[in-house]
């Protein structure tokens, strides 16, 4: 049975399917699947196949700036250290060393609201955000999938470290 | 998630939202020459990582026509229709038997835009009833865009504003249900409030608009 590191996200009994809310995260031991859906926000999939460990974060914003957080999943600099704290506490102090990242989402779904909320720039702020965390952790990324005006589905196989990906009308593909 | 149909304050913004909705059931049934029901008006307020299951599973493909708000009301006019119930306004518009489309083609986006220009102006109209006439200036909405998408990345994009400055969400939901002629249509119109409109509801709970 895969379990998920937080109480709050609901595993599917019958196909190990752990679904990954908005602004929350999960890690996962194989064989678990763990899936998110994502717009302008950020999915980051890490995978350490010798542990047979994932674990998937719905990144919404770029920097908590510094607050205390009730939710550390939220953002990236507060997702990625507990996702780490997470899976070194499952699978010991090497993981770090092991682990691989692939990154999805960044859409710009709406033009006229992104043009007027903001919400443009946020995909390609958390991409930067998360790309220099990874840099300094020296976690290789091995995948990106950014952009485009279409949500996206991404599904992370524990077991094989594959992501992925579905579009609305379009055929999945991996990373 | 708490369904919170008579919000915080007094009964005054309760009955902005009412009459929004009852605005926007009025406009449908011209518009469908049918009559059209108000199914809910509530006031949602959830935490944010519940909020991509809040119109049906998240993974779930909707048809959604958006619409910028700005000004005094500023925020964004969502009408949502689960597939098979958008299809068969697209066929009902379009004269054809309900069932008979399948995908969504330039015509069927098309009845599917005005439908939520109509919606969304006759909404918005309803909501300004409520605030000065010297303060309406902007309150224009853009053109309707189209998208076919997960409830979830839907939900999340449209919500990505109130998630920058907090955890929870706030949106305000109305459901209708077309009357027995039209048994299988279903539509949710989602206004997400930006941060003017919450000041002005602000104020409208103060009793000063």
């Amino acid at each position: 049975m895969p379990k998920a590191s937080d109480r709050e996200i609901p595993t599917d009994p019958g196909t190990g399917l752990i679904s990954v809310a908005i602004g929350r995260w999960a890690v996962a031991s194989a064989p678990a699947q763990l899936r998110t859906l994502l717009g302008s926000c950020v999915g980051v999939a890490f995978h350490d196949r010798e542990g047979r460990l994932g674990a998937l974060t719905h990144v919404v914003l770029p920097t908590s700036r510094g607050i205390e957080v009730d939710h550390p999943g939220k953002y990236a600099d507060t997702a990625i250290p507990a996702v780490l704290a997470e899976l070194e506490r499952r699978g010991g102090p090497r993981v770090r060393s092991r682990l691989t990242a692939k990154l999805a989402g960044g859409a710009r779904m709406f033009q006229v609201a992104a043009d007027t909320s903001g919400a443009l720039d946020i995909g390609r702020r958390n991409q930067e955000a998360i790309e220099a965390i990874l840099a300094e952790l020296r976690i290789p990324v091995l995948a990106r999938d950014f952009g485009g005006n279409a949500g996206r589905r991404l599904t992370l196989d524990t077991v094989s470290g594959i992501v992925a990906i579905k579009v609305p009308g379009g055929a999945e593909y991996s990373l | 998630m708490s369904n919170d149909p008579g919000g915080e304050g007094p009964d005054s913004l309760r009955s902005v939202f009412d009459r929004g909705a009852e605005g926007a059931s009025e406009a449908l049934s011209r518009w469908l020459g049918r009559p059209v029901r108000l199914l809910i008006s509530a006031v949602d307020r959830s935490d944010l990582s519940l909020a991509g299951d809040l119109i049906g599973p998240a993974d779930d493909l909707v048809a959604a026509c958006s619409m910028g708000l700005s000004g005094r009301l500023d925020g964004m006019l969502l009408l949502v229709f689960e597939d098979r119930s958008g299809l068969a306004i697209a066929d009902f518009l379009l004269a054809r038997p309900i069932g008979s489309t399948s995908e969504w083609g330039e015509l069927e986006r098309s009845a599917a835009m005005e439908t939520a220009n109509i919606v969304g102006c006759a909404y918005l109209n309803a909501l300004a009833d409520a605030i000065p006439d010297g303060e309406k200036d902007g309150l224009v909405p853009t053109p309707p865009e189209f998208r076919h998408e997960f409830a979830g990345s839907l939900l999340e994009f449209a919500l990505m504003d109130q998630a920058a400055e907090q955890d929870e969400i706030l949106l305000v939901r109305t459901e209708f249900v077309a009357g027995p002629e039209l048994p299988s249509l279903r539509w949710t119109l989602l206004f997400v409030p930006g941060p003017s409109t919450a000041t002005t509801l602000g104020a409208l709970r103060a009793g000063s608009p």
